[in-house]
């Protein structure tokens, strides 16, 4: 994309505007200077995104059986027993069509997804435990990972290989390069 | 004030005799006869007992239509395009999508947070955004899910159906590159999670080079405060791209290296291929026009003049031509594009055309300044499959039946 090019092309020109001018150019004019620094408690607070290579994930662990047992009293009105969707709820199926587990091309953003925004009515309420236990019970039940004992925490969650991964491609129908894709 | 005039005889007499004047007006003899000077009405309201804020006659009734699923928490509404005028959406019937129902938030209290990698980590109140140097630009908005409805068979029976998740406003607001080049962006940074402060959090990858271009800070849509279902007081406007990644109500940006592949933009959002591939980061909204007038649900009142009216846009640029055909895609004719003609905008076109009372379908197509050619459904079944459900922007027709009614087809 040729944005790409001309972002390169404004990064070098202010490598060399910084190196002739200083720190002068930076601070005396450059610099409008609102806003306040953020606390690194504030950041903490609100950084809570997990990355494709599973940074972010929190301490804790849970297993298929604890997955189990929080879907049963705080998801399955919505997503069904069978994780087949109930349409009167909004919920679409969790094992075909579009919003398929199988065809998620990460497991980071599973558990990103579901810690927070899920219970629908009552969001940012799952302790990490449940949450690492309800992506092992979603795992194993839409047979991605068949192990009824699976138990995850952030180390294993990470390492999960999606079985979609590879169809995920950079198409230039979207006007976007595999620079993008990184 | 009210029960004053109510009471006033003179204001019975001069009503009453302003229904007499109609009545008088209705038969041109009497037209013909005297002219009177006796106004059709008396006073009307007084400043004093309209609104502080305007309200529109109540004779017009134009209105969102709404939808939802389950709780109502996910749901939106549909700009009623059959009787908008000109490019500008008027905010009160701007099109709405929204995955976890809409805060007021208040803005003394909203906080933006910027992070990552970036040399200064920031926090930065609506005060200190709204110093910051601003740009006002007029932008379409346009839902990836805007007629979705339509890819199997023609359903929508209006073109708010079929096409009322775009709506275009002007966005005033600093454009996202001002802050990020004060806080200054490290060299491996190449893409911006936008999240919102909903009660879903919603959070979609930008990627470095929209962020640099032309992404926007927004606090206001045409001349005031956002409103609360399009964010307020804070959204993130990247012009052309899929709507759902201008993340409203936005309270932190965080740079980092690579995409997060967030939930919404691997599942719904991602495109599949008929080759059962998935298309990442189908983000633009490609070229895409439709009739807003005649449209489907009206019925033309007999041959003669009509003034074919409708809006073409583009997510990739600016629009530079808008072909309509009468003839159920025989013959195409160049529209006229009224001016202003502005990138990734809702541009308006126009055509005269006289009906000479024949059944015939209507329909238009878009071509923008990098030469994208508006597809038929044929080409959007190339792309996706049958089984697309976003990004749909193929050719829409309008059948016209002899007796003037116009419904949505698929020739
Ligand atoms: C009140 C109904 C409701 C409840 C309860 C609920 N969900 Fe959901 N869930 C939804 C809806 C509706 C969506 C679709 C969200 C959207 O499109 O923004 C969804 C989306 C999801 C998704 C992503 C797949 C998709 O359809 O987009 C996952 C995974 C999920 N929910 C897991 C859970 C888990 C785990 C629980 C229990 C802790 C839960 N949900 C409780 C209604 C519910």
């Amino acid at each position: 994309m040729s944005a790409h090019k001309t972002l390169k092309l404004i990064g070098f020109v202010s490598i060399a505007i910084s190196l002739s001018f200083g720190a002068l150019f930076a601070s005396a004019q450059e610099k409008f200077g609102f806003g306040k620094p953020a606390h690194p408690d504030e950041i903490a607070r609100y950084n809570s995104d997990i990355h494709t290579d599973g940074s972010g994930l929190p301490d804790g662990s849970g297993d298929v059986a604890l997955g189990a047992e929080i879907y049963e009293y705080q998801c399955a009105l919505c997503h069904g027993e069978e994780l087949e969707g109930v349409p009167e709820m909004g919920a679409n199926s969790l094992h075909e069509g579009r919003r398929d587990i199988k065809k998620l091309p990460y497991a980071s953003s599973l558990f990103d997804f579901i810690r927070r925004a899920m219970p629908l009515t009552d969001p940012g309420t799952l302790s990490n435990d449940e949450t690492y236990g309800l992506v092992a019970f979603l795992l194993n039940e839409t047979g991605v990972i068949k192990d009824d004992n699976l138990t995850l925490d952030a180390k294993s969650l990470a390492a999960i290989k999606m079985p979609n991964r590879q169809n995920f491609i950079i198409d230039p129908a979207s006007r976007f390069t595999a620079e993008d894709l990184q | 004030m009210k029960s004053n005039q109510t009471g006033n005889p003179t204001r019975r007499h001069f009503m009453k005799a302003g229904m007499a004047t109609s009545a008088a007006l209705l038969s041109s003899s009497a037209l013909a006869q005297e002219t009177t000077l006796e106004p059709s009405r008396g006073p009307g309201k007084t400043v004093m007992e309209m609104g502080y804020y305007g309200e529109r006659s109540e004779y017009v009734k134009d209105a969102r239509m709404k939808g939802n699923r389950g709780t109502g928490l996910i749901g939106g509404s549909l700009t009623p395009l059959q009787h908008g005028h000109g490019i500008v959406t008027p905010s009160g019937l701007h099109f709405e999508v929204h995955h976890s129902g809409v805060p007021d938030i208040d803005p003394s209290e909203h906080k933006l947070l910027i992070h990552g990698l970036v040399g200064e980590e920031k926090v930065f109140t609506m005060e200190d955004l709204m110093r910051f140097p601003t740009v006002n630009r007029f932008h379409f908005l346009e839902c990836a899910g805007n007629g979705m409805g339509e890819w199997m068979s023609p359903r929508g029976q209006t073109v708010q159906q079929t096409h009322g998740l775009t709506s275009c406003s002007q966005w005033t607001g600093v454009p996202l590159k001002v802050i990020l080049n004060e806080l200054g962006v490290r060299g491996d940074a190449k893409w911006v999670l936008a999240e919102g402060d909903d009660g879903a959090r919603m959070t979609r990858s930008i990627p470095m080079w929209k962020a640099m271009d032309d992404a926007i800070l927004a606090f206001a849509q045409n001349g005031e405060f956002l409103r609360p279902e399009q964010g307020f007081p804070l959204r993130l406007l990247v012009p052309g791209f899929e709507g759902n990644m201008n993340v409203k109500w936005l309270h932190r940006l965080e740079v980092g290296d690579k995409p997060w592949w967030t939930h919404h933009e691997v599942t719904e959002y991602a495109d599949p291929r008929p080759d059962d591939k998935i298309r990442a980061f189908s983000f633009i909204m490609e070229g895409r026009s439709v009739i807003t007038s005649p449209s489907a649900g009206m019925t033309l009142n007999g041959p003669g003049f009509y003034e074919i009216s409708g809006l073409a846009w583009s997510g990739a640029g600016t629009i530079k031509k808008v072909e309509v055909s009468m003839d159920n895609g025989n013959t195409w004719h160049d529209a006229n594009l009224e001016a202003p003609v502005l990138p990734k905008c809702h541009t308006r076109f126009t055509l005269p055309w006289t009906w000479d009372g024949k059944e015939t379908t209507l329909m238009s197509r878009s071509t923008d300044d990098t030469g994208y050619v508006q597809p038929t459904y044929e080409g959007m079944y190339k792309l996706q499959g049958p089984i697309g459900l976003m990004h749909n922007n193929a050719i829409q027709n309008w059948h016209i039946a002899q007796t003037g009614e116009i419904t949505n087809v698929r020739s």
